[in-house]
């Protein structure tokens, strides 16, 4: 595998861009023609993965495409047509498989996602607002230029900032973010622990095709992609999900449970997720945080689960053992190499404080960007298989604490042993803590496939 | 050992489908239409029998041609193929579905060349063990204790998993005298049926995420 043209693919597929600010424009096309004048005058604009040999820019912009709005860009029927099914339908179509039932169906999300009008998501991302902004009026102006398109929404997220700098925590409190994969070509500063486990105990990258279309992935074949061939290689899937946090759940619930279980409060919430606050992963210092982990590349992310086959460490059910089970499900992981992502989230809304009162009615939650080459075998098959039911880590119906659409009824083991600090513990009737607002599957096309649909020129035969 | 794996018994049955030109629709084509309208979950007749763990029937029509460099090739004939985990015995578990389900047995089974219906229990056994192979491959999910036992199990891991979840921190006494409560009325219960422990999910593909 020769290294990739970073040039030709778009740059938040390679890299997490880590810029503290965002903001995600959903456009709706009403005129073939003009949206493909401005798809090209938005290449100019677009990020790529070239390389920042000269430090991190202001800001970055990039965007994909809906299948209805590939449909409003009038590409050929044959090209459309050879889609994945997941992708033609949306992921509003696919909410039974998703087990986005209850409150989290529809028909209750956020009203930009109930009606069918997003064609494309432009993100930007910036060092500072003003960068944000900036970027937004030259998307504006563009749009106004070549009247291709009409804005129908936007959504704002931005990095939790503690004392002024940009961290990675999420609105519960936890540091979120690790354990994006590796993958063959993509470079990266890689760290062990991230890609494939081998035999031999150590780590290697994924293929690429699990993340790009048009290379070879894990099984060895090319991810099923659109025709032709050029329209789909360097491009990718993303699932983009709006996911709001009901904080004042969350605390009360986690106050309320502790109260019981002999480890204490903080305990209990790093045996939710499987790692304390701070990052520092339960499985390698199950009774305290530990910052010099957290702050080592050689060790936070890198550990297995063979040796707490139990979960008196970390528990089989914690939220990272479950959607990362690294060797958790025998066979040197390869049960779980074609069920990887690379994620590309961010926190929006207000953040509160511990010591602040919390209300669940408050807009604040993560934007979940998910990005892989197959929709249905890695996102819909993690969603269904490893959140919404446990069979595969031996939970039997429990779902997924964290993200898990419990309606009240789930049930969630904590494992434990004889000492009087980690007992064993079970949560039951469990609530939503997170609670899905809307979203949709996207194409990320290549720069190559990007021109080609602005000048009109993809032909399937 | 082949077929056994503990209390559980693995059995594949090929029955041959009836070949009959004058036959409208073709039998193959009428144990198709039968088995689509049987019921899942706890109505599905293999639930109503005792001993089964996990049934499975389906019309085998032929071996598929892939293409060159594939030489075709063809079965002799259609087989009805049934595979079921049951508890052994093998005769126990034939006679009961016999005596539970006969009129669905002698729907599916009557398009089959040489069934003798399940009218006489000692044929249809008879015909039933003749068309057995060997099985070494059992389905995954299930283990090696029989069908009551594992509902049994099912059931008192759910309900010890609510006590303890209702008495987490209970003063000792007390949590002592309201276990061996339970414990008492547990024991009274009657097992539940089969299909009735599962998870209750809207969709029926069998888990198939497409």
């Amino acid at each position: 595998m020769s290294k990739l043209n970073g040039t030709d693919i778009q740059g938040f597929v390679l890299r997490g861009y880590n810029l503290p600010f965002a903001r995600y424009v959903f456009l709706h096309f009403e005129d073939a023609a003009r949206a493909r004048a401005l798809i090209g005058r938005l290449l100019e604009i677009i990020t790529t993965g070239q390389r920042w040999d000269h430090g991190k820019p202001q800001r970055t912009v990039n965007i994909a495409f809906t299948h209805r709005g590939l449909a409003a860009l009038e590409l050929p029927l044959a090209t459309l047509l050879s889609f994945p099914v997941e992708f033609q339908q949306g992921m509003k179509s696919r909410a039974t498989i998703l087990g986005d039932t209850g409150i989290n169906s529809p028909e209750c999300w956020d009203e930009l996602w109930r009606e069918n009008r997003v064609h494309a998501w432009v993100a930007i991302n910036g060092q500072s607002i003003a960068a944000i902004e900036a970027s937004t009026a030259s998307l504006r102006s563009l749009i106004e230029e070549t009247a291709g398109a009409v804005e129908v929404g936007w959504q704002d997220a931005a990095a939790i900032m503690d004392a002024g700098k940009a961290t990675t925590r999420e609105h519960f409190g936890f540091t979120d973010g690790f354990g994006n994969p590796d993958y063959l070509g993509v470079e990266r500063s890689t760290q062990p622990g991230q890609g494939k486990l081998m035999p031999d105990g150590t780590w290697a990258p994924l293929a690429t095709g699990e993340l790009l279309l048009g290379y070879a992935d894990e099984a060895g074949e090319l991810p099923v992609a659109p025709i032709p061939h050029i329209l789909a290689t360097n491009g990718t899937f993303m699932v983009y999900r709006k996911l709001h946090q009901n904080v004042a759940t969350f605390r009360a619930y986690l106050k309320e449970h502790s109260g019981q279980y002999g480890g204490g409060e903080e305990k209990l919430a790093a045996k939710f997720i499987g790692r304390w606050r701070d990052g520092t992963p339960l499985e390698l210092s199950p009774e305290k945080p530990d910052p010099s982990i957290v702050q080592d590349p050689h060790r936070n992310v890198n550990f297995t689960y063979g040796s707490d086959p139990e979960g008196t460490r970390c528990p089989i059910g914690a939220h990272v053992r479950r959607v990362h089970p690294r060797d958790a499900f025998g066979f040197n992981g390869r049960l779980i190499n074609r069920r990887r992502m690379t994620r590309r989230g961010l926190t929006y809304g207000r953040p509160v404080a511990q010591n602040e009162p919390a209300s669940d009615r408050e807009e604040r939650g993560v934007i979940f960007m998910a990005l892989n080459a197959s929709l249905s075998r890695q996102f819909e098959f993690v969603q269904q298989q490893w959140i919404e039911y446990g069979n595969d880590a031996h939970q039997g119906n429990d779902k997924d604490m964290l993200m898990g659409n419990h309606g009240g009824q789930g049930k969630f083991v904590v494992q434990g042993d004889t000492t009087a600090t980690n007992p064993p513990f079970i949560c039951s009737h469990l609530p939503n803590f997170v609670e899905l607002r809307g979203g949709d599957y996207f194409f990320l096309p290549s720069i190559t496939a990007l021109g080609m649909i602005a000048m009109g020129l993809v032909d399937p035969r | 050992m082949p077929n056994q794996n503990g209390s559980v018994f693995g059995l594949t049955i090929l029955s041959p489908i009836i070949d009959d030109e004058k036959a409208t629709p073709s039998h193959d084509l009428q144990i198709r239409k039968y088995l689509a309208t049987l019921p899942t979950g706890p109505e599905s007749p293999f639930a109503q029998a005792p001993g089964t763990h996990l049934a499975r029937l389906v019309v085998m029509d032929d071996v598929v041609f892939v293409g060159y460099p594939a030489i075709e090739e063809h079965l002799q004939s259609k087989y009805l193929v049934f595979e079921t985990n049951c508890d052994a015995d093998l005769d126990e578990y034939l006679s009961g579905l016999a005596k539970a389900v006969p009129d669905h047995l002698d729907a599916i089974w009557s398009h089959c060349v040489g069934y003798p219906g399940v009218a006489n229990s000692g044929a249809f056994i008879e015909y039933m063990k003749a068309c057995q192979l060997e099985t070494t491959l059992f389905f995954a999910a299930v283990n090696d204790k029989s069908v009551p036992v594992t509902l049994r199990a099912l059931q008192t891991q759910r309900a010890v998993t609510d006590f303890i979840a209702d008495h987490q921190g209970m003063e000792p006494a007390r949590l002592q005298k309201e276990f061996l409560e339970f414990v008492g009325k547990l024991e009274s219960e009657p097992v539940p049926k089969p299909g009735t422990m599962g998870p209750q999910r809207a969709l029926k593909t069998g888990g198939r995420n497409e």
